[in-house]
């Protein structure tokens, strides 16, 4: 199993070489143009040209990213060629605003989608026929839509909650979570859906499986067979969507960070990347790969540790 | 499941509880973004920011919605809406010398927030700043300072300069030692607000409170200012609508929905929507050489029609591309382009271009290209010239439309109210809107008689370039166009406009 995890490590590893290096890649050879943009329209030439050594991009590819490479290893990510401003500084306060809506949505849609895809497997009916229907819609409309119009109904038409931007938890606890209530929505619906039809799938299949007959057979009581075995032996299945979903919330907290007016780092990322903000955005796409890295490691882990199956693998 | 449903009851229990809170919260959040009203003691003034200011380098600020720069720094005058100087750091000035030294003395008694006194020193060392860092280098390339005693400084440039005005009223003031030092994670100034950095979020909400003891503290009633970033339109008009801001500026499909729900709107006309046809000498795309072909090419387009269709009549037709009511501005100047398609292709014809040519026009998104460019092209194709569009993103973009590669443009460009910075800017060789970069015998022997020009020579010397420009159709001028500003007008009112681009109000506007 360690042996296992430590090769996880490793290719997570060569994956964030990569995926930084194309990213780099991508804005390179852009200097005077970065240059310009920082300085305005009636910038001279020599102006512009100062402006590009001074930021170090009339340096060759490799040698820029080695710069940034190694500044990275040690924590120094570098300045946000337009504001000045410390990268690292920078996320620090953009990153908590993100994790607090994608893990707070994470939550709730691990909760609600085991509530509805057990209840829908193991009562079927109408239940199994409501989640069928929520699956069908939350996987059509896209997460800004719904966001769209609930700050029209829930906001604007009847406000109840606050249309934009973002209180912080230590700041007022209520203010935070009203904050929250209206983006989390947002994201919940369609990750509910998608995940709930999931769980839903795995605890069918599991319910059929001959050991659960065996128990039923042994006169065990329903709940302590669904909630003790069935549950369990589906949580591979499950955990591995909610990875999935974690990483979709990831992408769509892009979106609802800019109807929102939420200073979370999925705006940054949008910002940075249209004006060339090299080290902004490299700094987004490293923290973004970390996150992607670390819920992929933790799946695998609970996985591991719930199913004694995996652990010889 | 009976008891399936009892423990959920607990955690359904806690949830409801969580959103009871989450809506007194967010009744609360609503309703706080300012408590001022009119004629009450104005508490706190609340600003809807398009995109985030490019840090505290003064040398860095945007001309355009730079509030957040106002309100921590003065400058030593100020340039009014038609570019004018006034009195501010500076209680008196003069410009001598035929138009090459700028003398200023400052007002006694002014500090900056880091407690040193605002004097020549500062002065000195500001304007010595911007000759080094930022993207205006240029226009203090060669100055000498002397700073007499602490209260009085001088400014002389090499040359006599025809816009002195807007050179000596853009750099910020700021002290020596923090210049130096270039550390500008905090602004220090003398500006009528400071910066609150406890309740500041970089590139989300900036805080600033009142500068008690700034000279001109009457003129801004508000004890706290709070200017939030808002990249997406509709979060902007959301939080205007819902009362969470108190002004800010909205696109045109806007207007409808947030004067729906109480909020007026202040236009402003500083832009004019035009073609440049910057290519005079024909050296990229040669029929543009022929003044009869740009000749056609303004006759191509119905401006009545573009203003009520386009523009849902929020537009003025125009023949010239000065603002109304600067100095270049010709009164009573009949257009000598009236729509009429056929005598444009008889003019084309007559150029010998009736099969027309391949023109290329780049497009850029906030330049509402996707409602004017469909209409421009067709009515180009009406004179046999075909467009082809180069969509431009990202950094390059900017860069790639004023490199030159693309002669002829749309733009909603500025008519500035210092309309001689204007002509500087787009029709003498050095300003950056002149693509091309093309000389003019008569255009430039006149700019070079307007650096030593008094007031009123000026004012005639720049007519005669906007009577020439038109008559040699530089441009294709179809119609003032501007900006909406929303404002909620129970807690501001905005009775002057100061923008010399006359793009947003000033923050020294809000009362």
């Amino acid at each position: 199993m360690w042996l296992s995890l430590i090769k996880n490590l490793v290719r997570s590893l060569a994956v964030l070489l990569v995926v930084t290096f194309v990213t780099f890649s991508l804005m390179f050879a852009n200097g005077a143009g970065i240059a310009q943009a920082v300085l305005g329209l009636g910038a001279t030439s020599e102006a512009i040209q100062a402006k590009v050594v001074e930021l170090g991009l009339d340096q060759p590819l490799l040698v820029q990213y080695w710069n940034w490479l190694t500044g990275a290893v040690q924590g120094d990510l570098g300045m946000s060629f337009y504001t000045g401003e410390s990268v690292s500084s920078g996320l620090a306060t953009r990153v908590p605003v993100t994790l607090a809506l994608i893990v707070v949505t994470l939550l709730l849609t691990a909760v609600l989608s085991v509530i509805l895809g057990v209840t829908a497997a193991v009562r079927g009916g109408w239940v199994d026929r409501v989640l069928q229907f929520i699956a069908v819609l939350g996987t059509a409309v896209p997460a800004f839509i719904i966001a769209i119009a609930l700050v029209y109904v829930l906001a604007i038409r009847w406000p109840v909650f606050p249309a934009t931007g973002y209180v912080s938890p230590d700041v007022s606890f209520p203010g935070w979570v009203a904050s929250l209530v209206l983006p989390v929505t947002a994201l919940l619906i369609g990750a509910v859906a998608g995940a709930a039809q999931q769980f839903r799938s795995a605890v069918l299949d599991t319910l059929g499986r001959d050991f659960v007959r065996t128990l039923r057979a042994r006169g065990i009581n329903e709940r302590y067979v669904v909630f003790r075995h069935v549950l369990r032996n589906s949580a591979a299945p499950g955990l591995t969507v909610l990875s999935l979903t974690m990483l979709g919330l990831l992408g769509g907290a892009v979106f609802i960070e800019q109807v929102f007016a939420l200073p979370g780092m999925g705006q940054l990322a949008v910002s940075a990347a249209a004006i060339s903000d090299v080290p902004m955005v490299m700094g987004t796409v490293l923290v973004t790969i970390v996150i992607v890295l670390v819920v992929n490691f933790l799946g695998d882990l609970a996985i591991t540790i719930l199913n004694p199956k995996a652990r010889t693998r | 499941m009976r008891r399936i449903h009892a423990r959920l009851a607990a955690p359904a229990a806690a949830l409801a509880l969580l959103l009871a809170a989450g809506c007194t919260g967010g009744a609360t959040q609503g309703q706080a973004g300012s408590q001022s009203s009119a004629g009450a003691e104005k508490e706190q003034l609340t600003l809807a920011f398009e995109t985030d200011p490019y840090g505290w380098d003064p040398s860095n600020q945007p001309g355009y919605q730079n509030w957040q720069a106002e309100a921590v720094w003065d400058q030593l005058v100020l340039c009014d809406a038609n570019g004018k100087l006034q009195p501010n750091l500076a209680d008196t000035f003069e410009i001598t010398d035929q138009n090459k030294t700028f003398k200023a003395h400052i007002r006694e008694g002014v500090k900056f927030s880091d407690g040193t006194p605002v004097d020549s020193a500062a002065v000195a060392a500001s304007f010595d700043f911007v000759t080094k860092n930022g993207g205006a280098q240029g226009d203090y390339k060669g100055i000498k300072i002397a700073t007499p005693d602490a209260q009085n400084v001088s400014i002389t440039w090499p040359t006599s300069q025809q816009v002195m005005a807007n050179k000596v009223c853009s750099p910020r003031i700021a002290p020596a030692a923090w210049l130096k030092a270039k550390k500008f994670d905090v602004p220090v100034g003398s500006g009528p607000y400071v910066l609150d950095t406890a309740a500041t979020t970089t590139g989300s909400t900036y805080t600033f409170t009142k500068n008690e003891e700034h000279f001109a503290a009457e003129n801004y009633p508000y004890k706290k200012l709070v200017v939030k970033v808002f990249a997406s339109p509709a979060a902007a008009v959301a939080a205007l609508r819902t009362g969470q801001v108190d002004a800010g500026l909205v696109n045109l499909a806007d207007v409808a929905a947030v004067t729906g729900a109480g909020m007026e709107i202040k236009k402003f006309q500083g832009q004019t929507t035009r073609l440049l046809l910057t290519d005079h000498l024909g050296k990229v795309v040669e029929p543009i050489r022929d003044v009869k072909v740009r000749q056609a090419i303004n006759m191509v387009f119905d401006k009545e029609a573009m203003a009520k269709n386009l523009y849902q009549g929020e537009a003025e037709p125009t023949a010239q591309v000065f603002r109304k009511g600067s100095d270049a501005y010709i009164e009573g100047l009949q257009d000598p382009y009236p729509y009429d398609v056929e005598k444009a292709k008889a003019l084309m014809a007559e150029a010998g271009y009736a099969d027309g040519f391949d023109l290329e026009l780049p497009t850029i998104a906030g330049q509402n290209f996707e409602t004017l460019m469909p209409y421009v092209t067709q009515q180009l194709a009406q004179i046999n010239i075909r467009v082809k569009q180069v969509p431009l993103s990202g950094a390059n973009a900017i860069g790639d439309v004023l490199s030159g590669k693309y002669p002829v443009v749309l733009w909603q460009l500025g008519n500035l109210g210092n309309s001689a910075l204007q002509i500087y800017i787009e029709s003498t060789p050095d300003g950056w809107w002149n693509l091309e970069h093309q000389p003019d015998e008569y255009v430039d022997s006149r700019w070079e008689q307007m650096a030593t020009a008094d007031e009123a020579t000026s004012k005639t010397l720049q007519q005669e370039i906007n009577k020439y420009i038109v008559d040699q159709a530089w441009f294709a001028p179809m119609v003032y166009t501007g900006s909406n500003f929303a404002f909620k007008a129970d807690r501001v009112s905005i009775p002057t406009e100061s923008d010399q681009e006359a793009l947003t109000p000033k923050l020294r506007d809000f009362k």
